[in-house]
């Protein structure tokens, strides 16, 4: 399966054209979409800037909740199914004048809500690996396009690990860089206080090519990051001997696993050989001790946080402006037609988690100490990030779920290994999941998550861990053609 | 206690409602939220700490220069609304005939 590299190569040396590319992802698209559904809208036509960037003529996809002028963009839900943006999102902006050439608009969970890539109103998505299996989300279709190889790359958006959960269930790299690093412009805010851009590749230089490309200050994003001029690229292949990395011991030791199923305790017996592999070639790496109380804490926070949020930002969807129009005889009954019509029951349910949180009443003991909480971790994680450059852990604790599980009810059981890698989006720290090997026969990904702003340090660390671990730019052999 | 009647009251304020089963799933979902947010109040001392509400401190914003700068169009705006007239978005008269 060829990476972003390899098809630059290719195509600077004319063995394949960006025409060639282009006819071939679209071909893949149309023919895996009914089996899968990764797409929301396939683009038949390409559209091609001139550009002599490192992503000219390079195939790609991108989450639908990115604002792309005059292509559909539904969030993939229904109070957006008709809504044609008029502007485009500065990511997808940059891409175009980079050169790269869209191949479709991916599925998502309804309005990036969710975790399962099952929520979204043109149907689940399934995971390349077993059909029978979902793919995980919210960014679950960019996901499932790098997986299939239709695609050397995506865009995806990250809340609480939505581009780095389906990255390990998919089998493919997801990174989220540092909060701001990549404009938000054009993106539909989820919870703006916890949303990254970020994307799927193939291998992690990848990763830093395409963040390359896509980060720097926008006057558009008050909370974008100045380009530090560095190329991240430029730096995967630094020497990391002597780099600290840690890992929690509450989340990984395997005697505290007794009950567990026999799934999760392989997934963390093959997490312990990757720690003796990271030591082998010169990390330092040591275990650490995390309150147990905040880790289990890390879920209701991230859904208090998130759920408030996104109340609030998607108090603008009405239907009058855009989306499908209600009916009704005052303003007030054509808006109330259009919401109860337009959003799923899930969304309704996290919106009214989201009011009851913020009634007068409960914003001390709900809203407000989810937010300390929040500052308890992120305070602790810079604590241990003076000592140590980045923290490694499984990206979850199990392989990628059936669809038979229970998939849309908030669920009583509470997994502090599934959850957190929230961290990441509660601090913004630079954040990614690479594939770790198989566990009945699906893949399993490691997670690694750095020092706020040290992008490319991060991505040098798991540039470094891939190389060793072997499982770089794994596909099932029926998709590598 | 979270009743039914508050939730249907939450959903009116939030402009959308939902049938009956709906309302009682999201009753049955409120008692694990319930238990999951109990979990954040068990931390000692918490309300000593400052709520956190971004990733990081950030000591200055820029502000650009007050020049006028690409903004959309009239017929970009009112692109998607499903109904316009004199180039506004056109709602039902909020006083009656």
């Amino acid at each position: 399966m060829k990476t972003i590299v390899d098809l630059r190569n290719d195509l600077d040396n004319k063995v394949v054209t960006s025409d060639e590319l282009f006819e071939k992802a679209n071909k893949l698209a149309h023919k895996y979409q009914d089996e899968f559904n990764p797409f929301v809208t396939i683009i038949d036509e390409k559209i091609e800037e001139e550009s002599n960037s490192i992503l000219s003529g390079i195939p790609y996809a991108i989450k639908d909740n990115f604002s792309t002028k005059g292509i559909l963009s539904t969030a993939s839900s229904n109070i957006l199914k008709d809504y044609v943006p008029v502007y485009d999102a500065t990511a997808y902006k940059k891409l175009k004048e980079a050169g790269c050439v869209l191949v479709g608009k991916t599925v998502l969970d309804e309005l990036a809500m969710g975790g399962t890539g099952t929520t979204g109103h043109t149907g689940i998505v399934r995971n390349p690996w077993n059909k029978n299996r979902q793919i995980g989300g919210s960014s679950a279709g960019s996901a499932a396009a790098v997986a299939l190889g239709i695609v050397p790359f995506s865009l995806g958006s990250d809340t609480g690990d939505s581009i780095r959960k389906p990255a390990a269930f998919g089998g493919v790299v997801g990174f989220k860089p540092t909060y701001g690093r990549i404009s938000r412009y054009g993106l539909f805010a989820f919870a703006s206080s916890l949303d990254h851009v970020g994307c799927f590749t193939r291998c992690v230089r990848d990763a830093a090519i395409v963040t390359d490309i896509l980060k720097g200050k926008d006057e558009r994003d008050m909370t974008s990051l100045p380009d530090e001029k560095v190329k991240y690229v430029d730096m995967v292949d630094n020497d990391i001997k002597g780099k600290k990395l840690f890992y929690i011991k509450e989340l990984t030791d395997l005697d505290l696993y007794k009950d567990a199923g026999e799934e999760t305790l392989e997934v963390l017996r093959k997490f312990k050989e990757t720690i003796e592999k990271c030591k082998n070639i010169g990390f330092e790496v040591e275990e650490v001790s995390f309150d147990e109380k905040l880790l289990k804490a890390i879920y209701p926070a991230y859904m208090t946080i998130s759920c408030a949020e996104a109340t609030s930002n998607n108090s603008n969807l009405t239907g009058i402006p855009f989306g499908p129009r209600g009916e009704g005889s005052n303003i007030n009954e054509i808006m109330f037609d259009a919401r109860t019509k337009g959003f799923s029951e899930l969304i309704k349910r996290r919106f009214i988690l989201g009011s009851y949180i913020l009634q007068r009443e409960n914003q001390e003991r709900l809203f407000k100490n989810a937010g300390r909480l929040r500052r308890i971790i992120v305070d602790k994680m810079n604590e241990l990030y003076k000592k140590y450059d980045a923290m490694i852990l499984p990206a979850s604790g199990g392989v990628a779920p059936t669809f038979d599980c229970e998939i849309d009810r908030m669920s009583p059981r509470y997994l502090m290994l599934e959850n957190h890698m929230a961290i990441g989006n509660f601090g913004g720290f630079p954040s990614i999941t690479i594939p770790n090997g198989f566990v009945s026969d699906m893949p399993i990904g490691i997670n690694i998550t750095g020092r706020c702003f040290e992008d490319g340090l991060t991505l040098n660390i798991a540039n470094k861990i891939e190389e060793v671990l072997g499982f770089k730019g794994i596909v099932k052999e029926e998709y590598d053609v | 206690m979270i009743t039914k009647e508050k939730l249907k009251d939450y959903a009116a304020k939030l402009m959308f409602d939902m049938d009956d089963e709906g309302y009682d799933r999201t009753l049955e979902e409120f008692e694990t939220v319930e238990k999951h947010m109990a979990l954040i109040g068990e931390i000692e001392n918490i309300e000593n700490i400052e709520p956190m509400t971004f990733p990081y401190v950030i000591y200055h914003a820029d502000l650009r220069e007050d020049v006028a700068c690409d903004c959309l169009t009239n017929d970009e705006v009112l692109a998607n609304a499903k109904e316009t007239k004199a180039n506004q978005v056109k709602v039902p008269k909020v006083v009656g005939e």
